[in-house]
């Protein structure tokens, strides 16, 4: 019953969009509750969805024929309806602790219509049921992104940051696109020589079509189609080397970074990989025996990613771009999940990655809406200017622990050691751990110790940056003097509900992986998984994530609440390393000051300027075209004399004048 | 015969008489409940009209009204023009005592259009024709007291006159050739007889029947009257004009310039070639020097008009199909940009009652703070007329560009893709003068407070504005019906 009102999943918000943005201003609290109540009702019809479908393993699927033989669809499968839930509950939380973070924003209306759209835009990303329609709403996702980063665009440093965010993305957006010309052109090129058929109700771009057409496609043509769209997710997903964006993405208000960080725009590159998987593991291997080509640069990309990400974020002192470049990193690892364990465990992988995905969605919120609760309270981005806050902040900065454990993956495996009792930990325990170990059984199985290497070596980091963020902020002594509170309760609330999801949504990772693991059998697609012999690592294997983890805690614990180590003299301009990393390796010079300013701008931007300015206004505004135009138009207004004589004169001359010219066609008799 | 199918034009007419009775014995306070009234009639005909008969063909009256998709398609278009009309009519005529007539008369020249789109005898045409065009005579002229919008009605009635008088001419030389006036019988004696170019008296016909209906489209040179009127007709009705009235003359040339041009294969082609040139170059280049938002609009609604005769030029299906589509999105564009030009006169007079020339230009600086809803629709009007996807402008010029470009492939002609090329560059100029008024209203500063926008406008706007964009978003069921409409017409 549910399924029958599917459209509205997206219908609802993008409503509430155009009411909040024209009404707003009349309603309570900016036109607030529009988009709650919208995103509310998303949630009850994905839940409802899910409901449904859940006991029979069915799937939804709708279709409407759009244009030209492509379609516009809904496709709602296992891995698409947890998406779902996960980004309407998640929104929804967001929207409510909105309420009150934005209440004393004149612009709220804007504000509100605008993460409303965005919340359409990404659900309408997870429901199509064809590429095209993927890529119209992801390229709205983008849209919403420039506007709600650039949202204080009287900042300059905000409207830099939109800009660098839209460009950037647009890198990964235009390599996307190529490859679904790419992937349309063998697809056609299929269709016209009888290979394959597209049905009536079936149409060439649908996902169906596509996973039916992957074994048909060669194999070199796949792989780039393969690599192009990863280009996409690396671009959305800020994974090395289009990672820059998403720290600067900072600058919007801390909900707008909640948001995309958590439950919009970032996830959807690890969902367009996970979506478009079968293609990603049918690519063939040519660089690593068994790899297919496509999952070995995703598994590199993501596991440099992580790691890359992760040192930066041990030096950041802005409290908000610790967790940025958290996110990139466990994004990273969200995308070595899908390369490792797709190599060994097939359609697991999406699994994995999945609930890594959505237990980071639930922490990184959480972290997220805590932190904007600090900087609401002490008015400063600075962890430096805060410290002791736990005393005055107890439900921040409890929650906001909970938050730290769940990243840090802190948790203890007692029935993978043999013991009689469940593995007991935090959300982030049970996803990161299972993509360790599909990281160890990668390198088992190929030989390829690095990615393993990878991703231990960021669990330590993470769990090193998360809890000197909270050392810093909520213990020691307050080191300035501001007057800070708790939190209104519209605020806390949705932190002490995301908290809960962070300390038991683990317990439902058998569960969880097991039905997204039949998500592309329900289409027909079956993933070859390389059944090996059953694999059992040593205690010490098994144990070490949770050991790096407790580690990372002791060395933060130890320097920034113990002070063991005077981390200042470290921390000086002059250590070379600390430098490296404070400057984000020297990225954004590169990056933007290089690359951006001198190439695009001195070089690219220069001569299109010359040539619009000095050739194109010449011809057009300054000379030839536009005022001959122009002195054409004044000539024929005056003939245009307003007296009514001449009007009926012209129009006999008309008539006169139509016989003439046919009468010369046909020769005249 | 199953009347049914012709509900909406009797449900309309009803309505008019009843509310011409009912305004001789209410007072003139409670008279603004007639345009409530007159807008859920139309709102009733619309579902009418959507709910039944968009395929499939019915005659009445001995063969002289036709229901098929061709006039359905153009029905709604009437409908919808007239329903965004007298929305924005609740406010514009707000107390006026004659609103009871105003209304009936704008309901009656809906319901002559809507005659004309299904008439299948030259009689019954030319009734719908008339009928459409003597109430418009007098809307056109409606504000007594205002010179401008006299004068406006007295050029078209002029005009209109010798317009009519010239396609009664054409039609009685038709008659006298083919000795009937139902235009399928003509079809056919014209096809049976082979009675093709040499006959002057044929071609003479055509012509007049040209200038006729070309007065209507307001294709150059019969379009003198189209800015004057425009400008000086009270704003609401002169989106009626554009985009009804104008669309009127289309159905009535599609369907019996077409059907006859193809039954007596006279070489056509080039002259309407030149005119849809003409038109459009002419609309376009006069448009950029103008001051008067109204007379800017007027020009543009001449260059559609030149776009929209492309069709006739090709003459296959899909051209067909896209000068119905551009004729649809036509108008919604227009009909929702006259509105938004009336709550610009509503805003100046709100700061000085006695303003002249509310639609100016200058009017419009910062129109993006002062009336913000108003000028975001206006931006997506002027964009969806200049063609940009998505929109219903874009769709439709591109259905016709691309059946042009279609028709020049298969014939291996150049002169058709010097066609297409020169059209195409008429919309990239076209951008210019919109252009202008967008950076007026988003550039330039306001020179007065943010207004309350009257709810009836923006009801009336916001329904063009989702009719533009849904069309260009969701294109398919309407390039079908398109379709459909063209198939009726048997070309190829």
């Amino acid at each position: 019953m549910f399924s029958d009102y599917a459209a509205l999943i997206v219908l609802l918000p993008v409503i509430a969009f155009v009411l909040t943005l024209f009404f707003g201003k009349k309603l309570y609290s900016g036109g607030a509750l529009l988009p709650i109540a919208a995103i509310a009702g998303s949630f009850i019809i994905s839940l409802g969805i899910f409901l449904e479908i859940y006991p029979t393993d069915g799937m939804v699927q709708q279709s409407l024929p759009w244009f030209a033989g492509m379609n516009l669809g809904i496709l709602i499968d296992p891995l698409a309806v947890v998406m779902l839930m996960m980004v309407s509950f998640v929104s929804l939380l967001i929207h409510i602790y909105a309420v009150g973070y934005m209440a004393h924003d004149p612009a709220r209306p804007r504000y509100f219509a605008e993460t409303s759209l965005f919340t359409a835009a990404m659900l309408s990303v997870i429901l199509s049921d064809n590429i095209l329609q993927f890529f119209v709403s992801w390229e709205l996702v983008g849209l919403c992104s420039f506007l709600l980063i650039g949202f204080w665009y009287h900042k300059p440093s905000a409207a830099a940051a939109a800009k660098k965010a839209f460009l950037v993305t647009r890198v990964g957006d235009v390599l996307f696109l190529a490859g679904i010309v790419l992937l349309y052109v063998n697809m056609k090129l299929l269709v016209d020589n009888g290979t394959l058929v597209v049905e009536s109700q079936s149409y060439i771009l649908q996902f169906k079509k596509m996973f039916e057409a992957i074994p048909l496609i060669d194999g070199t043509q796949l792989t780039y189609i393969a690599l192009l769209f990863f280009g996409g997710a690396i671009g959305k997903s800020g994974q090395f080397p289009l990672h820059g964006w998403l720290p600067d993405a900072m600058e919007g208000p801390t909900t707008v970074s909640a948001l995309i960080h958590a439950a919009t725009m970032v996830t959807a590159g690890v969902y367009l990989v996970a979506r478009t998987f079968p293609m990603f593991v049918a690519t063939p291997s040519t660089i690593s025996a068994g790899v297919p080509d496509a999952l070995l640069i995703v598994t590199y990309v993501g596991g440099f990613t992580a790691i890359f990400a992760a040192t930066m974020g041990l030096v950041m002192n802005d409290i908000k771009r610790v967790l940025a470049y958290s996110t990139v990193s466990q994004l990273g690892y969200m995308m070595l999940a899908l390369g490792t364990a797709g190599t060994v465990l097939g359609a697991e992988a999406v699994g994995i990655s999945m609930f890594h995905l959505l237990s980071h969605a639930f922490f990184k919120a959480l972290l997220f809406l805590c932190a904007g609760s600090v900087i609401h309270a002490v008015g400063t981005n600075d962890i430096r200017e805060m410290g002791g806050l736990f005393k005055k902040m107890k439900i921040t900065g409890t929650t906001m622990f909970i938050a730290a454990l769940a990243l840090a993956g802190i948790g203890f495996p007692f029935a993978s050691l043999g013991m009689p009792i469940m593995n007991i930990g935090t959300a982030g325990f049970f996803s990161k751990d299972a993509i360790i170990e599909g990281a160890l059984e990668y390198g088992e199985v190929t030989h390829d110790m690095i990615p393993y290497g990878f991703a231990i070596i960021a669990a330590l980091l993470t769990s090193i940056y998360i809890f000197r963020l909270w050392f810093m902020t909520f213990t020691g002594k307050p080191r300035s003097e501001r007057h800070s509170h708790e939190s209104p309760g519209v605020m806390t609330g949705p932190l002490i509900i995301l908290a809960l999801f962070a300390l038991f949504f683990g317990f439902s990772h058998v569960d969880f992986n097991g039905y997204l693991e039949k998500n592309f059998e329900l289409m027909d697609v079956n993933i070859a998984v390389h059944e090996g012999e059953a694999f059992h690592p040593s205690a010490f294997l098994v144990l070490l994530p949770v050991i790096v983890g407790v580690l990372g805690f002791l060395i933060s614990y130890s320097i920034y609440n113990k002070r063991m180590i005077d981390m200042s003299k470290i921390v000086s301009s002059g250590n070379p390393l600390y430098k490296l990393l404070y400057n984000r390796y020297y990225e954004p010079k590169i990056g933007a000051d290089l690359i951006g300013v001198k190439l695009t701008h001195d070089v690219v931007a220069r001569s299109g300027e010359f040539v619009d300015r000095k050739i194109i206004d010449w011809l057009i505004i300054d000379n030839i075209i536009s005022n001959t135009l122009f002195k054409l138009g004044e000539i024929i207004r005056k003939l245009q004399t307003g007296v009514v004589q001449n009007y009926a004169s012209v129009t006999i001359l008309g008539v006169a004048l139509l016989l003439v010219l046919l009468k010369l066609k046909s020769g005249g008799t | 015969m199953n009347f049914t199918l012709l509900l909406p034009e009797i449900l309309l007419t009803i309505l008019a008489f009843v509310i011409i009775l009912m305004g001789l014995l209410i007072s003139d306070k409670s008279k603004n409940m007639f345009g409530y009234l007159s807008a859920a009639g139309l709102l009733a005909s619309l579902v009418y009209v959507l709910g039944n008969g968009m395929t499939g063909k019915t005659n009445f009256f001995y063969d002289s009204l036709v229901i098929d998709p061709l006039s359905q398609i153009f029905k709604l278009i009437f409908i919808i023009v007239s329903l965004i009309a007298v929305i924005a009519s609740i406010e514009y005529f707000k107390n006026n005592r004659n609103q009871d007539e105003y209304y009936a008369l704008l309901l009656l020249s809906t319901v002559g259009m809507m005659v004309v789109a299904s008439a299948n005898d030259l009689i019954a045409l030319f009734v719908g024709f008339e009928l459409a065009s003597m109430s418009t005579y007098v809307l056109a002229g409606f504000e007594k007291k205002n010179p401008a919008s006299l004068e406006a009605a007295l050029k078209y009635f002029i005009i209109g006159s010798i317009s009519s008088a010239l396609m009664l001419f054409g039609m009685s030389l038709i008659y006298g050739i083919t000795g009937s006036t139902n235009i399928p019988a003509i079809v056919e004696f014209f096809r049976i007889t082979h009675l093709s170019a040499e006959s002057s008296l044929g071609i003479l016909a055509m012509i007049f029947l040209v200038a006729g209906f070309g007065f209507k489209m307001a294709l150059v040179p019969f379009h003198m009257w189209a800015p004057d009127t425009y400008e000086g007709s009270p704003s609401v009705v002169s989106a009626l004009l554009a985009a009804g009235s104008k669309k009127m003359g289309f159905v009535a040339a599609f369907r019996v310039l077409i059907l006859a041009l193809v039954a007596i294969k006279v070489d056509i082609q080039y002259t309407f070639a030149i005119l849809a040139i003409i038109t459009m170059t002419y609309g376009n280049v006069v448009a950029i020097s103008q001051r008067s938002i109204k007379r800017m609009l007027a020009y543009s609604s001449i260059a559609q008009a030149g776009y929209i005769s492309l069709a006739f030029v090709v003459m296959t299906q899909m051209s067909v199909a896209g000068g119905v589509l551009l004729a649809l999105g036509h108008a919604l564009m227009k009909g929702g940009a006259f509105i938004a030009v009336a709550v610009v006169s509503y805003m100046v007079l709100n700061d000085n009652k006695n303003a002249k020339n509310t639609d100016d230009l200058g009017n419009f600086a910062g129109l993006g703070k002062r009336a913000p809803i108003t000028a975001l629709s206006l931006f997506i009007f002027f964009l969806a007329l200049a063609g940009i996807p998505p929109s219903a402008g874009f769709i439709g010029k591109f259905v016709l560009f691309y059946s042009v470009m279609v028709e020049a492939a298969s014939q291996a002609s150049s002169w058709l893709l010097i066609i297409v090329t020169i059209a195409i560059l008429n919309s990239a100029l076209s951008i210019y003068y919109y252009a202008r008024v967008i950076r007026y209203m988003y550039v330039l500063p306001p020179n007065g407070e943010r207004i309350k926008e009257p709810v009836p406008y923006v009801i009336a706007i916001l329904l063009a504005v989702i009719g533009t964009i849904g069309i260009g978003l969701y294109p398919e069921p309407f390039i079908q019906m398109a379709i459909n409409a063209a198939q009726v017409l048997g070309v190829r």
